[in-house]
């Protein structure tokens, strides 16, 4: 009876457990408080989206009508949703590119045995620290057409002023500039992490072998950064693809609605226009798509990922 | 040693990249004294929480008001919030849900409806004096007094009357040999495109009727299509005869008043090339900085154009691009929450009897009183603004759109707009998506 969880001592009539169950026991002691938080404000958060998104929700109306799938019906023949949803992933694209890039670059410059080597960590790390409200201000007065250093700067270059925020061709990767800027602090910690897992006697034997810096980076670098890389874009789509703050804050969405994020809509939808249960279809579908774009993401990095 | 310098030296770039970017910006305008955002007025036994949307300088007006008010009545503390008007709007929604919202509320008259459609405010009709009140209602305007009411129950106390009007830079209208009376402003489309011509100029100092003037190097503009355009577009809309929702509920933003309204501010900066296009254009600090002649504003306008510019300006009437003269113009009013207690109301009432009685005060944040007897005794010298403004919307003001899906359909409505003024679209389709739009807003709501 080795494999009973619970048995009973007969002799002195009381019930003991086996030490597997006691630590399974254990363990669920130890989950309980999180799973309880992410049960009542995770897990029944989602239910009662879905729920949500089956039923015409103002919320202040006392009467919610069920209307089954109409509000994903609405959703499909919605030209705000499909045109928020083409500039949400041209922005994601171009962030999480942007972004992994950035921040792989920065963090190989500071694993170099430079002096200050810690101050600059600190310092490209700091825009990281800045709420979405401030670096939106910012950059919303680098970028003015009129006022803005950057065009300052272009103009010793003879470049006429450039409408950053004002051209709908270039909104959406000014949008993204400023969010490289702002977020690519994290992932270059997580690169730095990353390569100083790489051990330095794959760099000695390759450089044995007459292997060059770029060599080094293609053959060595990368292909073992590719679990960290997974990660940064993984948290980077996922997180980029609810981009709110600097649409709202830099554009409120234009010129026209060439800015527009679905999380900046769903804002709309049921903040503005307070319809709660269109709004929970378009949240739902994010979230549908969000578990897509991830899962198509692991497929495809995770594939020869060496650990 | 080269690798080591250039990694330093990129470093030290980004480093120095991140410090210029972090500097604080300097504005163009002058710094002004921050209003509190929440402030706490007084330190008495009966408190009061407040919202209001006043983010301008109209929010240090009311901070000194409701200072004063504090100071004469010591029994009182009165906590002010500001908040932007549209994270106001929704804020309420989620307090109201909760049942825990402020004891007064400054809400925009083409508010009532959507909120007294779902039963959270309070009737303040026994405040009238028509009804045994204090409020007397004989001392505002009639259309003032209907944006109070939702299908007969009065649900609001007025402070102001707000709306458009156009500030003018006087020096560029002297520079240009221009009158600065507002009596000589035009009443038709073309000669306001002469006039603004006349204030718009090159790099090399030819105005936009000159035949060698360069509309890519503008250093002074004579309009700007940018500023706030959905009230430009309903003031225009009227003054073609048109209105935004016909009395059988159907949207009409794109009948032919709605296109010709439309097209011709688009014109104004593709065709006259007075305006530059509405994106990346920050029109106040382009007045403030002295490369914008005419700016459509309003009332609200005023504190800024003295405190914070060096500008010498003016109020001048609404542009009139159509017929006849309109212009539009909002209502702030006070409203309080339907779960009150009688307490609350009564000390409620007591601040709202004593803000009333100041309404000349509040003429100095810019806006027009909105009681008639303020709005006469306001004198010439210190209001000349708030008196202009005032006239017109008495003789031709259209009150805001009023209904209980205002919000909604200005979502609708303000991307087409801004779409069409950045030549993203046709003013025929810009116009036809936001009624199409507009149309299942107001259908939905049926």
């Amino acid at each position: 009876m080795k494999s009973k969880s619970i048995s009973s001592n007969s002799a002195k009539g009381r019930w003991t457990l086996t030490l597997k169950s006691r630590e399974t026991l254990a363990a669920y002691a130890f989950l309980a408080p999180f799973m309880l938080f992410f049960m009542v404000f995770v897990v029944r958060a989602v239910v009662e989206a879905v729920r949500m998104s089956f039923y015409d929700w103002h919320i202040l109306r006392p009467m919610r009508p069920y209307i089954g799938i109409e509000n994903y019906l609405e959703l499909l023949n919605d030209d705000v949703w499909w045109i928020s949803l083409q500039n949400t992933i041209v922005f994601t694209a171009i962030t999480v590119i942007g972004t992994t890039i950035v921040a792989l670059a920065a963090a190989l410059a500071v694993t170099r045995p430079i002096k200050g080597q810690s101050f600059f960590r600190v310092l490209l790390y700091m825009p990281s620290l800045l709420s979405v409200g401030a670096v939106g201000l910012i950059w919303v007065w680098l970028l003015n057409t009129q006022f803005g250093i950057v065009n300052y700067g272009l103009s010793f270059l003879g470049i006429r002023p450039v409408n950053w925020l004002g051209d709908p061709g270039l909104v959406i990767p000014s949008l993204s500039l400023t969010t490289i800027w702002w977020g690519f602090g994290f992932p270059m910690l997580i690169f730095i992490a990353g390569l100083q897992g790489i051990p330095d006697q794959l760099y000695e034997a390759a450089r044995i072998d007459g292997g060059s810096d770029k060599d080094l980076f293609l053959h060595i670098t990368l292909p073992l950064l590719r679990p960290t890389i997974l990660f940064v874009t993984v948290t980077g789509v996922i997180s980029h693809f609810q981009v709110y703050g600097q649409p709202f804050i830099m554009t409120t969405g234009g010129p026209g609605r060439s800015s527009y994020s679905l999380i900046f809509y769903l804002y709309q939808i049921a903040w503005t226009a307070f319809r709660m249960g269109y709004g929970a279809a378009v949240a739902v579908c994010i979230a549908v798509i969000m578990a897509v774009m991830t899962s198509v993401q692991f497929i495809v990095l995770s594939r020869r990922i060496e650990y | 040693m080269f690798k080591r310098l250039t990694l330093i030296l990129t470093l030290a770039l980004l480093v120095a990249m991140i410090l210029v970017l972090s500097m604080p910006m300097s504005a163009v305008a002058q710094d002004a004294e921050p209003t509190a955002i929440v402030g706490a007025f007084g330190g008495g036994e009966t408190k009061i929480s407040y919202w209001n949307g006043l983010t301008g300088s109209d929010g240090v007006t009311m901070n000194e008001m409701l200072a004063q008010f504090a100071e004469e009545n010591p029994g009182f503390e009165v906590t002010s919030e500001i908040i932007p008007w549209n994270t106001l709007y929704a804020k309420l929604q989620a307090a109201f849900v909760a049942n825990q919202p402020p004891d007064l509320i400054l809400m925009h008259a083409s508010e009532v409806p959507q909120f007294a459609n779902f039963g959270v405010l309070m009737d303040l009709g026994p405040w009238y004096a028509g009804n045994g009140g204090w409020f007397d209602e004989n001392d505002i305007s009639d259309i003032t007094y209907s944006g109070m009411q939702y299908q007969g129950v009065t649900y609001a106390i007025p402070l102001d009357n707000h709306g458009r009007g156009l500030w003018i830079n006087t020096d560029m209208f002297d520079a240009a040999g221009l009158d600065t009376d507002p009596g000589t402003a035009p009443d038709n489309y073309e000669d306001w495109v002469t006039l603004m011509q006349a204030v718009t100029l090159d790099a090399d100092g030819n105005n936009a009727a000159d035949p060698d003037f360069d509309s890519e190097n503008v250093v002074q503009w004579g309009y700007v299509v940018g500023e706030w355009p959905r009230v430009n577009f309903l003031s225009a809309l009227a003054q073609h005869g048109g209105e935004m929702v016909s009395e059988a509920g159907q949207v009409t933003v794109n009948s032919d008043a709605g296109i010709a309204a439309l097209q011709q501010t688009v014109d104004l900066v593709y065709e006259h090339k007075v305006s530059p296009p509405p994106a990346g254009f920050d029109t106040w600090q382009g007045f403030a900085s002295g490369s914008v002649a005419v700016i459509p504003t309003g009332t609200w306008f005023r504190n800024f154009s003295v405190d914070q510019t060096d500008i010498n300006g003016m109020a001048w009437p609404q542009v009139q691009f159509g017929e006849n003269p309109a212009t539009w113009f909002g209502i702030h009013a006070f409203m309080l929450p339907a779960s009150s207690t009688p307490e609350k109301a009564e000390a409620v009432q007591t601040l709202l009897q004593w803000i009333s009685a100041n309404q000349a005060t509040w003429a100095g944040s810019g806006q027009v009183p909105a009681l008639l007897s303020v709005q006469a005794s306001l004198d010439a010298v210190n209001y000349p603004s708030n008196i202009l403004l005032g006239q017109t919307f008495t003789e031709y003001g259209i009150l805001d759109y009023t209904s209980t899906v205002t919000q909604e359909m200005y979502a609708a409505l303000d991307p087409e707009l801004d779409a069409a003024l950045n030549n993203l679209k046709s003013v025929e389709d810009a116009l036809n998506d936001a009624a199409e739009r507009m149309q299942q807003v107001l259908d939905r709501a049926m």
